[in-house]
């Protein structure tokens, strides 16, 4: 058995130099008989097709073109403008942080290491000798990102201006990706959502199925989109209605923990024992709610009333819930 | 000499092996513009910089060598010169330039950068890029500007945001473990509730899920164990130092929260709007029951930890088991409410 890498690379070379898209059976007479299509029609196509699949897996880019209209043959090629990575231009320094970059921010997958490969390819021109990186920095982890498995697709329906589609709870949603973000430890897509005539996020890892992208140039991202600017940063900011002050205390134990995720204009008063009052923006009274149990007994909501009176009501629910009931 | 293709004699000598084609492939048509960049390189400086052992480079490299276009007469072949100084590959122009980003490249190489722009002082500008960079913000480090750089190749620089948090105390602990000074530091510890003062010798500060954390040596303790930066309450420098331990021993993100074996397990039913806990904390199992609701059992790192969940939940959690944790959500929801047993403000 030939192996079937040498197939593979004959036929990326023999693409990449058609002058016209080349028919299955022009390939298949053309390619390397030591490495050669099976003989039988079906058989053939069938390896055809899966050797196509890997190559376009491989993000090679391989285009199937009509040659007589509906329904005719088929012939393929791959452009070069379209295969080759464009001169990026940079400097040693420039190269040697993309390289820090992606050794310090691993993502899990492995997504990074041929990205990082093809920074030290090219033949650079003149001075092709010293493009090659020797200097790749060898640095520990600092900071580790998980890997989901609908990102690449999302980030390619953003790159491209595409719009994607993908089943999100039990329904099928399609938006144009303006961005993803990662907070908190989980990646978020937010986009235009199509049905909604809106902008939504979604988390990554809840996406159902894969990720199709669709028709590249569909859109526009609004001029100066941040993602990040999109998804409010604490719970009690998600939401969209009017924002109530809420007065929080928080004990000394919390206080500068807390003073640092709401900032310092927020403190209405530092008090002798440490403790501190922060004023906050509430839009969402179940957001605040969980924000403020989550640091037990450090914390309290002083007011307004009817919010104070929330958050001790639910307090009482819990208090009594059960009560005696054998469980 | 010239590794020749040999060609009759590899007939039927050829097997598959290790890693499938498409990887194969990735790491082939890298190689090649790798070393056309370079001239020459020995098998091992190429199996160290794409993860190949010796005798799969040769392999692959050899095979390249029968590769190349119609008739595939040697004149037409990627050609190999191996002598004593290396491997030589007169690369065909259309294998000279690397493969375009793929969608999982170019996500990676923006993501990674975002995020180490993200870490304080991760980018200093150098000296001369300051200057090179002209009108614009002069402040720009050589990240910042290899990701303008790749806009067009990437679609723009924007198209993903990473956050990291940047406790105040980050800066402090990062350099104490560059200089291997120990450190007397205050940790609230959130499963049990409690400050504590203890020596550590930072080994290694890193963000894993979005959270810093430092792995360190804790001498209360007597172990290695990981703290969350951002419960930290002060940092003070002792002047002594430790010695650094083998790299191997040291932080490996990944390591943060592993519920142990003997840790206490809780059983716990949820309803249905409660399923966040399930997305948010390890369980050990999971169990949708047919009115939507879940039971859920979860290792519990701490009591205050649990106590947290169930007052978040609210009146509908309800405890199975054990019998000495069914009453921890109301004896804590009793504690947090005699502070609003006064008047309101």
């Amino acid at each position: 058995m030939p192996d079937r890498l040498a197939r593979l690379t004959n036929l990326v070379a023999l693409l990449l130099n058609a002058r016209r898209p080349l028919t299955l059976e022009e390939i298949a007479a053309e390619l390397d008989p030591e490495a050669p299509y099976p003989g039988a029609d079906e058989a053939r196509r069938q390896a055809f097709e899966r050797d196509k699949r890997v190559l376009r897996e491989e993000g090679i880019p391989v285009e199937a073109v009509s040659l007589d209209g509906e329904g005719g043959r088929v012939g393929y090629r791959i452009r070069p403008e379209e295969y080759q990575l464009p001169d990026l231009d940079l400097t040693a320094d420039e190269r040697i942080a993309l390289h820090l970059a992606l050794a310090a921010v691993p993502l899990a997958g492995g997504w990074g290491t041929a990205a990082g490969w093809k920074l030290d390819g090219g033949d650079g021109g003149a001075g092709g000798a010293g493009a090659a990186g020797d200097g790749v920095p060898d640095v520990a982890a600092l900071a580790a990102l998980p890997s989901v498995e609908a990102l690449p697709s999302l980030f390619d329906g953003w790159r491209r201006r595409a719009p994607v589609s993908f089943g999100y709870h039990g329904e099928e949603r399609t938006i144009d990706p303006y961005g993803l973000l990662f907070r908190d430890g989980f990646w978020y897509v937010v986009g235009h959502d199509h049905a909604r005539e809106a902008l939504r996020r979604f988390r990554a890892d809840r996406i159902e199925g894969k990720v199709r992208v669709g028709a590249p140039g569909e859109f526009e991202v609004p001029e100066g989109f941040d993602p990040a600017a999109t998804l409010p940063g604490q719970p009690f900011r998600v939401g969209e209605g009017e924002a109530v002050d809420v007065d929080v205390a928080v004990d000394a134990v919390l206080a500068a923990k807390v003073t640092a995720e709401v900032g310092e204009p927020a403190v209405r008063e530092w008090r002798p024992d440490g403790s501190v009052v922060v004023r906050v923006g509430v839009t969402n009274r179940a957001g605040l709610r969980s924000w403020v149990l989550g640091m037990l007994d450090h914390a309290e909501v002083l007011g307004p009333p009817e919010v104070r009176e929330d958050v001790a009501g639910w307090l009482r629910a819990v208090a009594g819930a059960n009560a005696g009931a054998a469980s | 000499m010239a590794a020749g293709c040999g060609r009759s004699e590899r007939r039927g000598r050829l097997v598959s092996r290790g890693p499938d084609a498409g990887e194969r492939l990735r790491r082939l048509l890298a190689i090649m513009p790798w070393l056309a960049a370079r001239g020459t390189a020995t098998f091992e400086e190429i199996g160290e910089r794409f993860g190949m052992d010796v005798a799969t480079v040769e392999n692959e490299l050899l095979l390249a060598a029968c590769c190349g276009l119609p008739p595939y007469s040697p004149d037409q072949l990627i050609e190999l010169v191996v002598d004593e100084h290396g491997v030589t590959a007169n690369v065909p122009d259309y294998f000279r330039r690397p493969l375009h980003l793929t969608a999982a490249d170019g996500f990676a190489m923006l993501a990674a950068g975002q995020a180490l722009l993200a870490v304080p002082g991760a980018d200093e500008p150098t000296s001369d890029a300051g200057s090179s960079s002209g009108s614009g913000s002069g402040r720009r480090g050589p990240l910042a500007s290899a990701l303008d750089k790749l806009a067009d190749v990437l679609g723009g620089s924007r198209g993903v945001a990473v956050e990291l948090d940047a406790p105040p105390l980050l800066a402090d602990l990062r350099s104490a473990a560059d200089d291997a000074e120990r450190v007397e530091v205050d940790y609230y510890s959130a499963s049990r509730d409690e400050v504590t003062t203890r020596a550590i010798d930072p080994f290694a500060v890193f963000a894993e899920r979005g959270h810093w954390y430092v792995s360190a040596y804790c001498h209360r303790a007597d172990a290695v164990l990981h703290f969350r930066v951002d419960r930290m309450r002060s940092v003070r420098p002792t002047g002594e130092h430790f010695e650094r331990p083998d790299p191997a021993s040291a932080a490996v993100p990944g390591a943060v929260f592993r519920p142990g074996p003997g840790m206490e397990q809780a059983t716990v039913v949820l309803p249905a709007a409660a399923r966040w806990v399930v997305e948010t904390y390890p369980t050990t199992s999971v169990e949708d029951l047919p009115d939507g609701s879940l039971r859920v059992v979860l290792p519990v790192s701490g009591r205050a930890w649990l106590e947290r969940v169930l007052l978040r939940v609210g009146p509908e959690a309800r405890v199975e088991g054990p019998p000495e944790l069914a009453d921890v959500g109301r004896r804590a929801a009793a504690r947090v409410l005699a502070r609003y047993a006064g008047a309101t403000d």
